[in-house]
């Protein structure tokens, strides 16, 4: 009597585990489809926004090209919300890096289009608050030089 | 019709309106005082895309961008 009592309880609480494991999952992948929706919509902004050419660059590596409108140096911003700026030379290397973004939890979209506006119409004022940051230039390691050994 | 898109956390919130309409005309201009005096910043671009910052209401914009207030990462 308690054994069977003890088994229709066990199936009974694995039943709704099970149940809930099911709505915990349901639940995940609305939170993961609005989050996309929330992307999706701030790149979809950005490509309004960019200039043919900064689209076609956007498309091909998910960063583009801006020129600051008091200086006339190049930046390149890339695809994330954070820590994203790069100052780049004549040779696009990374030269500097600066950090500003708008306030709020914007979507990566959202914050590239707005550094690009803010470069490209406010370039001192954008560069005033930013926090520069080191930008690491990939160096050619040991094992990339060529040997001198003669084999 | 005109537009002003507002970023947010769902991406963009767009508000429509006829500009012939005057009372929606005013209901657009009142939201740009609004936005702006809470820190946002207003761009609108010309026929050849270049965006500019406007820090008063254009009534003949067909599309405004508004984004919050920049700040140091």
């Amino acid at each position: 009597m308690f054994a069977q009592r003890l088994i229709s309880a066990t199936r009974h609480l694995w039943r709704s585990l099970a149940e809930c494991s099911r709505k915990v999952q349901d639940l995940r992948e609305r939170l993961g489809t609005v989050e996309d929706i929330r992307e999706a919509r701030g790149i979809s902004l950005l490509r309004e926004w960019l200039s043919p050419e900064q689209s076609v660059q956007f498309d091909a590596s998910k960063c583009f090209d801006v020129v600051g409108c008091d200086s006339g140096r190049r930046y390149r911003i890339r695809h994330a919300t954070g820590t994203n700026v790069h100052e780049i030379d004549d040779a696009g290397r990374p030269v500097m890096g600066w950090c500003f973004v708008p306030s709020g939890h914007l979507v990566a979209g959202d914050v590239m289009l707005a550094q690009k506006i803010a470069l490209e119409t406010n370039e001192r004022a954008a560069l005033a608050l930013a926090n520069r940051f080191p930008v690491q230039v990939p160096r050619r390691t040991y094992s990339d030089a060529p040997s001198r050994r003669a084999n | 019709m005109a537009t002003q898109i507002v970023m947010d956390q769902s991406g963009d919130t767009r508000h429509c309106f006829n500009p012939d309409d005057t009372e929606a005309l005013s209901k657009a201009e009142e939201r740009f005082k609004s936005l702006t005096s809470v820190g946002f910043t207003a761009a609108v671009r010309d026929a050849a895309g270049k965006a500019t910052v406007t820090r008063s209401f254009d009534p003949t914009a067909e599309e405004t961008l508004f984004f919050p207030r920049l700040v140091g990462g």
